[in-house]
């Protein structure tokens, strides 16, 4: 874990917040780490410049980076974008690539207000009064994230994963296991036969989910974990929200344990001027599920490797059933 | 040959002495740890339970998918080759060999298959059972 708060370190920060701001006189009037957060640490950081104080935080690696995730400068560059984008999402403000201010690389953002953690906005209905608003806000904000296309200036380092890609990506990784998986490879081979004929391209966010959002006086504050994205079927995203692994304590409701599809799908519809069938849905779902029970194998591998022992990374091995029963419900009447 | 109690009934006790006497007293920092810990011991409680009945009837299902004939198989031995046979189902699978009308008892193999493993892993999540849902 890194110490922000060495005495050398918070003076040579203090200089490189100075400097990035433009301000006279700067100072850190508080600096501790936040929750949550394995692969990246956030610090909550107040600073005052020229007498007005900023809430700020400072986004960092926590350890050496994880495939398939963004590097902190190119995460600064798609934040820049989305926000731009009238994407809710925390304002970048200054990104430091210079390695000898804090040992490691980071950007600072701003701090918005509310509450992410899934648990507590699918369960305490005073974080969010009215359930229906919060998905339709989810839904056009998704809408306008789906704006920012591959043309875009400035993300040439994301990739493409339609859905053949996710599903040549998914198959490569089950054959490096030893135990073969029929339920997934039925799913897949369902996903292949069942791919869409025309595809469009977009960005997409790839972990727009409960969980990681910022709900604020029961409306979407902004959009956190910009680790993951890449350009593709905006329908992936809208699968991925479904997915029953998001619904937390309201599995009954299928966006993200908020609300129903009614309350999600027509408002996302009416912003992006895209048609989302039943059919749509059902196969991103299945994709959805693919793709956690992927990540759940992977999960399960790091402990029984022994790179990682964990009670909590050998239980996830144990949701396989779930996402398996749930593809097998999907891909529907045989 | 071991003394009873044998492991599942030694599973069990811990598990109730463990869910009755500890959980309670435990910090709330702890609780998600201790919530964890019990939950594993119900899984393994479970599956000494199950013993090789689950592995069987999955076995027997695959010969008839495979058109091979069943052995009486126990043990190791019975786990190697259901192995074997899920490999060789994965396989024609992702081959496209049960896209037709084969799929259906394919897919009802998979269905039972997951509910056998569910029965052990997490009861709450079969069908017609009260969902709750554990998430990270």
């Amino acid at each position: 874990m890194t110490n922000l708060n060495d005495p050398a370190t918070r003076q040579r920060l203090t200089e490189f917040v100075a400097r990035a701001a433009g301000a006279r006189n700067a100072s850190i009037i508080a600096l501790e780490q936040m929750s949550g957060g394995a692969v990246q640490e956030n610090w909550a950081l107040d600073v005052d410049l020229d007498g007005e104080l900023r809430r700020w935080v400072l986004r960092t690696d926590a350890r050496a980076a994880v495939r398939e995730s963004l590097t902190r400068a190119q995460e600064y560059a798609v934040l820049k974008i989305a926000h731009a984008s009238n994407v809710f999402a925390p304002e970048p403000l200054h990104l430091c690539e210079d390695p000898s201010v804090t040992g490691r690389l980071f950007f600072i953002m701003q701090r918005l207000p509310g509450v992410a953690a899934g648990h507590r906005v699918t369960r305490e209905e005073k974080l969010v009064p009215d359930p229906g608003q919060l998905a339709r806000e989810l839904a056009a904000n998704l809408a306008r994230l789906h704006r920012i296309k591959p043309t875009q200036p400035g993300l040439g380092f994301l990739k493409t994963m339609l859905a053949r890609d996710d599903i040549a990506h998914y198959r490569s990784y089950l054959d490096t296991l030893s135990q073969a998986y029929p339920v997934l490879e039925w799913g897949l081979r369902w996903c292949e036969v069942n791919a869409p004929q025309r595809q469009e391209t977009t960005f997409i966010h790839r972990d727009y989910r409960t969980g990681n959002f910022l709900v604020h006086d029961g409306h979407l504050s902004g959009v956190l974990d910009w680790e993951f994205p890449a350009f593709g079927n905006p329908l992936e995203d809208i699968g991925w929200i479904c997915a029953r692994c998001w619904r937390f304590a309201r599995p009954d409701l299928t966006v993200g344990g908020i609300a129903g599809v009614e309350d999600f799908i027509p408002e996302y519809e009416r912003v992006s001027g895209r048609h989302v069938s039943p059919q749509d849905l059902d196969y991103w779902q299945v994709m959805a599920h693919l793709r956690w029970a992927v990540i759940a194998l992977q999960q399960v591998g790091r402990h029984l490797s022994g790179t990682d022992p964990s009670l909590e990374l050998a239980l996830t091995g144990h949701i396989l059933g779930q996402l398996e029963l749930e593809i097998l419900n999907l891909t529907g009447d045989t | 040959m071991n003394d009873r109690p044998y492991a599942r009934e030694l599973l069990a006790t811990a598990r109730d002495a463990f869910s009755t006497e500890i959980l309670p007293a435990l910090p709330e920092r702890l609780r998600y740890t201790g919530l964890m810990i019990a939950n594993a011991l119900a899984i393994a409680q479970r599956e000494v339970a199950a013993g090789d009945a689950p592995a069987r009837a999955e076995y027997e299902r695959l010969c008839k998918l495979l058109s091979e004939r069943p052995a009486p198989l126990a043990g190791d031995r019975l786990y190697g080759v259901l192995a074997g046979y899920n490999r060789r189902l994965a396989d024609e699978i992702r081959a496209g060999r049960f896209d037709g009308k084969e799929s259906a008892a394919m897919v009802e193999h998979l269905r039972r298959t997951t509910e056998e493993k569910l029965a052990v892993s997490n009861p709450k999540a079969l069908p017609g059972k009260n969902q709750s849902q554990e998430s990270t």
